[in-house]
């Protein structure tokens, strides 16, 4: 935020931020061995391209790219559409490492095509003791938070996600600011 | 690839530096000349506007949340609208303002506070009912963009001398009516150059401050169309807005009087009073506005 964003109004908004999405490989260990997450091999990128000549861009650009992404990493690239009119590229993967790099692959590929402003967040989803649990990743923050819907609803387990967040506080980089924990409730995975 | 900046508008830009200079430049004027009027008296006089101002740059949210009616509703309570402002709020690098409903059947919307960490975003109950979800995020994201932009502090401050002016030019008045005042060196009493100064400052300083609100209505739908990408979201909100409020009976719009420089579209529309008295632009130029970005973005819009 400049001055002269504030004294004439915004014209852009932020771009994102991609380098600490890889933070989530290294911190995979301890993720499974100490707070017992598994992965569940799906993890999702979203955004929101701006205007129709772009989208239809975007529409051929990501289709070829998720070829690239399905060629280079063996990863299953899907494209939905949710209720608020973002794209979801849904990846499939075994491995959590190759997970992960296909989702920076793809944040990138969208980047370099021009959507980096557009990129809302990266969804990873883990199975839990009890529930499905996912971290997310804001695109223009550069730092993860937890997200555990109850599946009641639009309802959250926030003292499993303030658990998870003093646990994972050493090991990747989390979103101080509680008021940016966005949650992303019925997401598109399948 | 860098993004090309939709909605630039230089003409809009150079327009509110003009305006913010000029204002700028009538305070300092006013200021000389009641220094040299007053002396030092002017000084305690400043700070105690000085004070006044900040206490209502301070308190603006309680203060705008409680005029309204407004009540913080939880994530619980409106889930949609919650989800809502979140995607917006990490779209726009924004921390989540507080969420209200007023529970009035008026399809409405502001947003205050001094800064993003204090701020409120409210919408009527009205709004929630009457419009489609598209366009309510269209007039969320407007209101995210007021807070993004910091309105309420740019109309605290360009306010602030106004303040100053009009309170002084009650008390130039009441100084000729108690016929006080000495002269000084023979020239015109001091009430009457108080009064006369104070009468233009608060005339033209109050024009400006308006023409620089509604440039700021055009500035936060320039950012509405940014966020949610999609200008005739908007657009569709405002015209359903306009022609609600025309049908709704004026009881309800008394009872909200006062905050219209906050409300997305002004209650009470004065058309013979003509633009220059309006805290926002007319509906036509801001769809005009509105549409112009939409084409930049290639997005099909029906006018």
């Amino acid at each position: 935020m400049g001055l002269t964003d504030v004294l004439f109004g915004r014209k852009r908004l932020k771009g994102a931020k991609l380098d600490k999405l890889f933070a989530l490989s290294t911190a995979q260990v301890t993720l499974e061995a100490e707070l017992g997450l598994k992965a569940a091999g799906v993890a999702a990128v979203v955004f929101k391209p701006l205007s129709a000549g772009e989208f239809a861009r975007a529409e051929n650009e990501i289709d070829e790219l998720l070829g690239v992404a399905a060629q280079t990493s063996g990863a299953d690239v899907r494209r939905r559409q949710d209720a608020f009119g973002y794209q979801w590229l849904v990846v499939k993967d075994r491995d959590f490492e190759d997970l992960v790099t296909s989702v920076h692959l793809v944040s990138s590929e969208l980047q370099a095509r021009g959507f980096g402003e557009q990129l809302l967040a990266a969804l990873f989803a883990f199975e839990g003791r009890e529930r499905r649990v996912f971290l997310i990743y804001g695109y223009k923050r550069g730092a993860f938070w937890p997200f555990v819907p109850t599946g009641e609803g639009q309802e959250r387990d926030n003292a499993e996600e303030l658990r998870l967040r003093s646990e994972l506080e050493g090991e990747l980089p989390i979103e101080p600011d509680l008021t940016r924990w966005l949650g992303l409730f019925d997401a598109p995975l399948d | 690839m860098r993004r090309k900046a939709y909605g630039r508008d230089f003409g809009l830009s150079s327009r509110m530096f003009l305006t913010m200079f000029v204002l700028g430049a009538l305070y300092v004027a006013f200021f000389v000349v009641m220094i040299n009027v007053f002396d030092f008296g002017i000084v305690p006089m400043v700070l105690i506007v000085g004070g006044l101002a900040f206490l209502q740059y301070y308190t603006s949210d309680k203060v705008a949340l409680a005029a309204s009616g407004a009540k913080v509703v939880g994530p619980d309570e409106a889930p949609e609208l919650h989800a809502m402002v979140d995607r917006l709020c990490a779209m726009s690098d924004l921390p989540k303002p507080r969420v209200a409903v007023i529970p009035t059947e008026m399809p409405n919307a502001f947003a205050t506070g001094r800064s993003p960490k204090h701020s409120a975003v409210a919408v009527t109950e009205g709004l929630w009912r009457r419009l489609e979800p598209r366009e309510v995020e269209g007039v969320l994201a407007h209101e995210l963009s007021h807070i993004a932009n910091r309105d309420v502090a740019v109309m605290t401050i360009a306010s602030f001398f106004a303040m100053l002016a009009a309170m002084l030019m009650r008390m130039g008045m009441w100084g000729g009516m108690m016929g006080g005042g000495r002269n000084r060196d023979g020239g015109a009493p001091a009430w009457l150059i108080i009064l006369v100064v104070s009468l233009l400052t608060y005339l033209i300083s109050t024009l400006l401050i308006l023409m620089i609100s509604r440039y700021r209505e055009y500035a936060a739908d320039r950012g509405a169309a940014l966020m949610t990408g999609a200008p005739e979201q908007l657009m569709s909100a405002l015209q359903k807005i306009a022609s609600d409020m025309v049908r709704i009976p004026d009881r309800d719009l008394r009872q909200v009087e006062g905050m219209n420089a906050f409300f997305i579209v002004p209650t009470s529309v004065k058309r013979r009073a003509g633009e220059l008295f309006l805290t926002h632009p007319p509906l036509e130029k801001r769809l005009a506005r509105l549409g112009q970005i939409a084409q930049e973005m290639g997005r099909p819009v029906a006018l």
